[in-house]
């Protein structure tokens, strides 16, 4: 070969080498790699993402999303990269078990996040036992995934993060000194949650006010298009006062055909258990700035982004409106907070081992948007208080507010253990 | 009494709109025979089209009920002549598969367009109201609704019983093939009642979107409630679904007064009913 050919291919091999170096990622000098002998970490997420209570599921896909980019920015879990699958479980149980094995045994998934839906959650429950993987639940308020499942029944793979349905119950204390509030009626979401709101919320009362009278209730399952018949067949016993747990949609829907009824010309007070949620306030915000409700709509919520106020909640709020065009529901909050102590477990306990890091969790006390989260090691419960206020417009959101906020102590309105049982009859 | 008397005004305001939404349904399984899956999603799209026209452009509620009839007619017309008369011939699983496929098409679709969050426009000022009934305030959008309700019902019977059009829409629904044979144009026949089973699916939907807010799904519950009344009724028969309805609607407004505890089950124990003593329908032809 001559030597202009020999230089000619010296130099095709080396830029070819070069090529291939420059294609062949390498480690950048200092990034350290997953220290949990996993490739990455898989987090398995569901909730509803369609029907008329789709927009929860969503929020809980935008707070995971949220917390998996900020994680992976700042070099993940002991250098392991999050990765994420969210499903739809469809507001159904069946489909909520097939999704959960689905992420565990074909994707992979290491922890599971979500669940909107009670009846979805407890049946869960039992399916996680046996894939023995953690589920860090993000808004299924049933007391019974924890008192019963996790306390009773000893399922430990489950821990709530989330607010439960004692958090709806909060009204006996927000309204225990109205003395023009006397006769107290329910229109009720038809299922576990509704039946858990109504005993709660009757079982504080009673408490503080002996002379507080229940006097009617009416019952509405998913799905419900028209509350017309419930609205007056609780209006027809006269009561002073309404708590309603339909929630999403359903609570726009309740609320403007309440309104259309004349029924906020008749009582003084109407709680909408979770009318603090995003999508609610977005529904009902022309009603509140024409003061349609007549200053008597209360609400609370499993976080409202509003509260408290906070730099670590106010900068989340403003990440999350920035990244989604969107405020952040409870749902979000809660989802992203879940991750966010999943992180902090497992870099406590340098493992994803189901019992490695439920130790890892025990005396948990850390700081979220929603305030500080402290780990109930007896029942996998995470505590932290939520006001509950009154509905108002304010002008530094773009949607109503839960303002008037008042603030109570988790000790008076949670229940703790050694758990007894509740009287769910409708 | 009182109270029992206005339960049974809102039963009646109930049935009135049940009567609206599965009128549609019923005309096009009695003339096609086609049981329509996708009436459910006709609906919520005449939801999404009011609330965007009122809502959103600020048209009359009116313009935005009778824009959301027309977009969905036409788009009832497409369904009818692009899809559906290509399987008439073939066994019925074939409309149900192809009318399930629009129902797929039309959720993802209303998402894309709309979202995922669901949507109400303020309700309009002229039935913003109350009218005093039995010692208690009552709607005059409810009032609205029953007016509508008999309107329809009385619209579609001068139509089917005292036009030339009705009358070859009956004769086609009783024999295509003899409707053929003296000179309908049966194909015709079919899209033009097909287009007006969309349109009143469409108004269903329209009217009810100031206090049901339009969501991707909502036609799965409607279309639930429309099947109840026209299998109640005897499938493809307009008088029994508007007796259906009532019966449905003031059934189930008295059970949530009387008997609260057994709602979720009401609507089927009335339909159980009903089967066990008239298995095909109250109405049903023989």
């Amino acid at each position: 070969m001559s030597n202009v050919r020999q230089v000619a291919l010296s130099g095709v091999v080396l830029a070819l080498a070069g090529a291939l170096v420059a294609l062949v990622p390498t480690a950048s000098p200092g990034a350290p790699a997953c220290q949990l002998g996993v490739p990455s970490l898989k987090l398995g997420v569901q909730g509803v993402a369609s029907g008329p209570h789709a927009d929860y599921g969503r929020q809980i896909e935008m707070g995971a999303t949220l917390a998996i980019e900020e994680i992976n920015a700042a070099g993940g879990i002991l250098g392991c990269r999050l990765e994420m699958r969210f499903m739809d479980d469809e507001n159904r149980p069946a489909t909520g078990v097939r999704n959960a094995r689905f992420l565990v045994t074909e994707y992979g998934a290491h922890f599971l996040y979500g669940t909107d839906s009670s009846g979805v959650a407890m049946a869960l429950g039992p399916v996680l036992q046996e894939l023995d993987r953690i589920q860090f639940f993000t808004h299924a308020a049933t007391h019974r995934l924890t008192e019963e499942l996790v306390a009773q029944r000893g399922i430990k793979q489950i821990v709530r993060v989330s607010v439960p349905v004692y958090q709806d119950a909060i009204a006996a204390h927000l309204f225990k000194d109205r003395r023009d509030v006397r006769r107290w009626a329910t229109i009720g979401a038809d299922y576990e949650y509704g039946y858990a709101t109504w005993a709660l919320f009757r079982d504080q009362m009673r408490r503080f006010r002996p002379d507080v009278e229940f006097v009617g209730a009416a019952w509405a399952p998913f799905l419900t298009l028209d509350f017309s018949a419930h609205i007056s067949a609780v209006m027809a016993r006269n009561p002073d006062a309404i708590i309603a747990t339909p929630w999403a949609g359903e609570a726009v829907t309740l609320l403007r055909q309440a309104l259309l009824q004349g029924v906020f010309d008749r009582i003084q007070v109407w709680f909408q258990a979770m009318g603090g949620s995003v999508d609610v306030l977005e529904g009902i915000r022309e009603d509140v700035k024409e003061n349609r409700f007549r200053g008597k709509l209360y609400a609370t919520a499993r976080y409202l982004h509003n509260w408290p106020n906070t730099e670590m909640n106010r900068a989340f709020v403003s990440r999350f409106a920035r990244r989604f065009n969107r405020m952040p529901n409870y749902s979000a909050e809660v989802t992203y907070s879940a991750i966010y102590i999943t992180k902090a477990a497992v870099e406590k306990v340098r493992s994803i081992q189901t019992d490695k890091v439920l130790e890892g969790l025990k005396g948990m006390q850390i700081e979220t948007p929603a305030g500080v989260r402290t780990y109930r090691a007896e029942d996998h419960q995470f505590v932290y208080a939520v006001p509950a206020g009154r509905v108002v417009a304010d002008p530094r959101y773009p949607i109503p507010i839960v303002g008037e906020l008042k603030v109570f102590d988790p000790k008076d309105y949670y229940r703790w253990p050694p758990f007894t049982g509740l009287d769910l009859s409708k | 009494m009182d109270d029992l008397a206005y339960q049974g005004l809102i039963g009646l305001s109930q049935a009135m709109y049940l009567w609206l939404i599965s009128a549609g349904l019923t005309i096009i399984f009695g003339v096609l025979g086609v049981l329509n899956f996708a009436h459910g999603s006709l609906f919520m799209l005449g939801a999404y089209i009011a609330y965007t026209a009122y809502g959103l452009w600020g048209l009359p509620f009116a313009a935005a009920v009778g824009l959301s009839l027309a977009v969905v007619a036409a788009l009832g017309l497409v369904m009818e002549r692009g899809f559906l008369r290509h399987l008439y011939a073939l066994d019925h699983t074939y409309q149900l598969l192809l009318t399930f496929g629009f129902v797929l098409v039309l959720d993802d679709a209303v998402k894309l367009v709309w979202g995922g969050v669901f949507k109400i426009p303020p309700i309009p000022r002229f039935l913003d109201a109350t009218l005093p009934a039995f010692g208690r305030p009552f709607p005059v959008y409810n009032l609205f609704i029953m007016a509508v309700g008999v309107l329809v019902a009385v619209g579609l019977w001068v139509v089917f019983e005292r036009t030339w059009w009705g009358r070859m829409v009956r004769a086609t629904a009783a024999d295509r093939e003899m409707a053929a044979a003296i000179g309908i144009e049966t194909p015709r026949i079919y899209a033009g009642v097909f287009m007006l089973g969309a349109a009143l699916a469409a108004l269903g939907g329209a009217l009810g979107v100031p206090v049901r807010p339009a969501s991707p799904g909502i036609g799965v519950a409607m279309i639930v409630q429309a099947f109840v009344i026209t299998v109640i009724g005897g499938l493809g028969n307009l008088p029994g679904a508007f007796v259906g309805s009532l019966l449905i609607g003031v059934l189930s407004a008295y059970g949530t007064l009387l008997f609260p505890v057994f709602e979720l089950f009401f609507v089927f124990v009335i339909m159980a009913a009903v089967l066990l003593v008239r298995p095909q329908g109250l109405f049903a032809r023989s």
